[in-house]
């Protein structure tokens, strides 16, 4: 199998996932685009682990890291979407900006 | 005896601190200690003085002397016979102030204030006398200005208080720059701040005739400030709405006689100097003549006494002019005397009708002040030159020593002699006039509303003015024997016998006139009041002064306001406009920020390709 049919894979999910995390607004959505990038990130590194010579192998090694890494991460974000949708009342990412510059004090958050 | 020195000037400083710290809390600990404290200082001043008059020699010390660059400047103390009457002069007077203002100002709550700015007053005015190095001397003479500053301001919720305070120090203030520069030139020229070494060296050191022209010039201008004298005489007047007892002091002792003690305590450097004589008397002549014009038709009894104080230091310059020192300074105490118990009595008559000072609410009051109607009787006569009063001995050897340099003509041009002798006659003959109309206005005639009630005030303020109304009667024995307090270097002839006929006969037909304009007069007052030609000096320090500082400071608050003040608007302002467009940015939405990190990162990926 040549090596760019993988990185090609790999390409696609990752500018499916840049779409995703710049263009949806929905909360959960966002975060399925981040997975989809962290895959992508896996496939590229199991690609070439089996296409370079590494009696390691640390390219799989790495990808399991990363696996175990989106999981806690995935964990974190939707407890903190949860919490976002409970005070809010929804989860659209572009509504959340009470962290902007203004002039005025911002407004308080309801519990 | 130097202790003794130093202990009689720190003791009117000590006591007003002490007032002030306590007075407050404690009336009468207040009051005893600004009273016992000067009778204190009067009775050390009383022993320095008698011990100097006459013949005995003159009292040096120097306490401490720096060691800087130049001449040293020494903190020495010197007593003559001068400073020795002026001693006297200074705490007689302070004394029986302090005892008055303890009934004038009975129920006043600046009471401790008062006192103790009297007796800071006080002791700047011995300093003045004691001094004898001139910085000494001038930081005497500038504490002076400040305390009458402040005691002019003395009710300071009254605008026209405020003013005049501010007006006394500005115009004394800026007459004293010739002081200061006078030293420094004095200084310079002699190598020695020591006034009895410098005046030593004039008197033996057969300089040029008029060498010393500037620094006698400049001396004369400080006098002139600080003596109210023609230009600068626009000051005193306005200084009318201190307390009376306090006019009374600036009037008598302290301030005004300062100038002219100035003048006779460097008197070798004037004698030197007939062009700055010629100017003294010039000025003295224009002086006396327009202050009595001004006490002619003044309404305000403390205005009458003001301008007549102006008046009569103008006879005191016109005697150093025509270099009759001994006239002079025999003038100035006993016009200290005779104005201190004028205007106590002033103050008695004003505290008696309520606190108002036109003579239209007074009249009648001979017998309802009948203590007061005497003494200020024998003031008003002695101010007028009444035969047997100090005040008719002392200004007939002031004119006749002009009349003797007018014939002699050693100092001073001649014309300007003639013109002095002529307007003291003038003045004298006016200052009858307005004695007699002030006179007659209190205490005479029909009683105003406000003078119906009128009652002698308490002790404290009847005793000063019998003890004043002693050496106003009697004082004129001295000037028949002036060595007793001069000794005998002063030795002048102060008995002018047919001159003195003259100017009695001239009194005597002026107040024949103002008695007729009394008995015809038809209304209140004797004669119209007269809107009198006043020469606008005041108009003149307008034009030249005050407006053209009022220019500056507006040009100044511009500058400041819009160009300094606009530079740091513009660094501000633009530092908030950048901020503004960048703030942009910031708009909380997360999704933008991250589409400006993933073009940059696309950015820098297609830059670091098209580089390799």
């Amino acid at each position: 199998m040549p090596l760019w049919w993988p990185l090609l894979l790999a390409t696609l999910l990752f500018s499916i996932g840049v779409y995703g995390v710049l263009a949806r607004r929905n909360a959960v959505l966002v975060l399925m685009g981040v997975e989809l990038m962290l895959n992508a990130a896996n496939i590229n590194l199991v690609a070439f682990d089996a296409y370079l010579p590494d009696a390691l192998h640390s390219g799989q090694i790495f990808a399991l890291f990363v696996i175990v890494i989106a999981a806690a991460e995935i964990g974190l974000a939707l407890a903190i979407v949860l919490l976002v949708f409970r005070t809010h009342g929804h989860i659209e990412v572009d509504e959340l900006r009470a962290l902007a510059d203004r002039d005025e004090a911002p407004e308080e958050v309801r519990g | 005896m130097s202790a003794l020195l130093v202990g009689m000037l720190a003791v009117p400083f000590a006591s007003a601190a002490l007032v002030l710290l306590i007075g407050h809390r404690s009336a009468g600990a207040g009051k005893g200690i600004a009273v016992g404290g000067e009778a204190l200082a009067l009775a050390l001043a009383c022993v320095v003085a008698f011990g100097r008059l006459g013949g005995a020699a003159p009292f040096g010390h120097t306490y401490a002397s720096t060691a800087a660059v130049g001449p040293p400047i020494q903190l020495a103390l010197y007593v003559d016979q001068l400073s020795a009457v002026m001693l006297l002069l200074v705490h007689v007077v302070a004394f029986l102030v302090q005892v008055y203002s303890l009934g004038y100002l009975q129920h006043d709550p600046r009471y401790p204030s008062y006192s103790s700015l009297v007796a800071v007053f006080t002791g700047a005015m011995s300093l003045v006398v004691t001094a004898d190095d001139l910085w000494v001397l001038l930081v005497g003479w500038e504490l002076m200005g400040a305390c009458s500053y402040f005691l002019i301001a003395h009710h300071w919720e009254l605008p026209e208080a405020r003013a005049g305070a501010v007006k006394a120090f500005l115009m004394t203030r800026t007459a004293d720059l010739g002081l200061l520069f006078g030293i420094l030139v004095l200084g310079h020229r002699f190598g020695s701040y020591r006034i009895s070494t410098v005046m030593g060296d004039i008197a033996h050191g057969a300089l040029q005739l008029d060498s010393l022209w500037l620094p006698a010039l400049l001396f004369l201008a400080a006098a002139v400030g600080k003596s109210a004298q023609f230009p600068l005489h626009t000051w005193l007047p306005d200084a009318m709405p201190g307390p009376t007892p306090i006019s009374a002091l600036i009037h008598a002792a302290t301030m005004v006689a300062a100038g002219v003690f100035l003048v006779a305590r460097t008197y070798p450097m004037f004698t030197n100097s007939t062009s700055a004589l010629t100017w003294m008397a010039g000025i003295a002549a224009v002086t006396m003549f327009l202050a009595a014009v001004y006490a002619l038709f003044s309404k305000d009894l403390k205005r009458v006494l003001a301008w007549s104080t102006v008046s009569q230091l103008a006879y005191m310059f016109g005697a150093l002019a025509v270099g009759s020192w001994t006239a002079a300074v025999l003038h100035l105490l006993a016009h200290g005397a005779f104005k201190a118990l004028l205007f106590l009595a002033a103050g008695s008559v004003i505290h008696a009708v309520g606190g108002a000072t036109s003579m239209d609410s007074m009249g009648g009051l001979r017998s309802r002040l009948p203590d007061t109607f005497v003494t200020m009787t024998l003031g008003f006569g002695a101010l007028a030159g009444v035969v047997p009063l100090v005040g008719f001995f002392t200004k007939d050897a002031v004119i006749g020593a002009t009349l003797q340099e007018a014939l002699d003509g050693r100092q001073v041009w001649t014309w300007v002699a003639w013109a002095l002798f002529a307007s003291t006659i003038v003045t004298a003959m006016l200052t009858v006039a307005y004695c007699l109309r002030a006179w007659l206005l209190v205490f005479f005639g029909d009683p105003a509303p406000a003078a119906e009630a009128a009652e002698e005030p308490s002790w404290t303020m009847r005793a000063p003015l019998y003890l004043l109304a002693l050496p106003t009667t009697f004082g004129g024995i001295v000037v028949g024997y002036p060595e007793l307090l001069f000794g005998s270097a002063h030795r002048e002839e102060l008995l002018h016998g047919v001159l003195s006929t003259v100017v009695t006969v001239l009194v005597v037909l002026v107040g024949i006139v103002v008695a007729v304009a009394w008995a015809r007069r038809r209304d209140g007052d004797l004669w119209r009041p007269h809107p009198v030609p006043h020469p606008e000096v005041d108009v003149a320090y307008d034009v030249a002064v005050v407006r053209p500082v009022q220019r500056l400071a507006v040009l100044t608050r511009f500058y400041d306001r819009e160009v300094i003040g606009g530079w740091v608007d513009a660094f501000s302002g633009s530092a908030r406009g950048l901020g503004r467009v960048l703030r942009l940015a910031q708009n909380g939405n997360v999704q933008a920020y991250l589409m400006v990190v993933v073009v940059g990162a696309v950015a820098v990926a297609v830059a670091a390709g098209a580089r390799a």
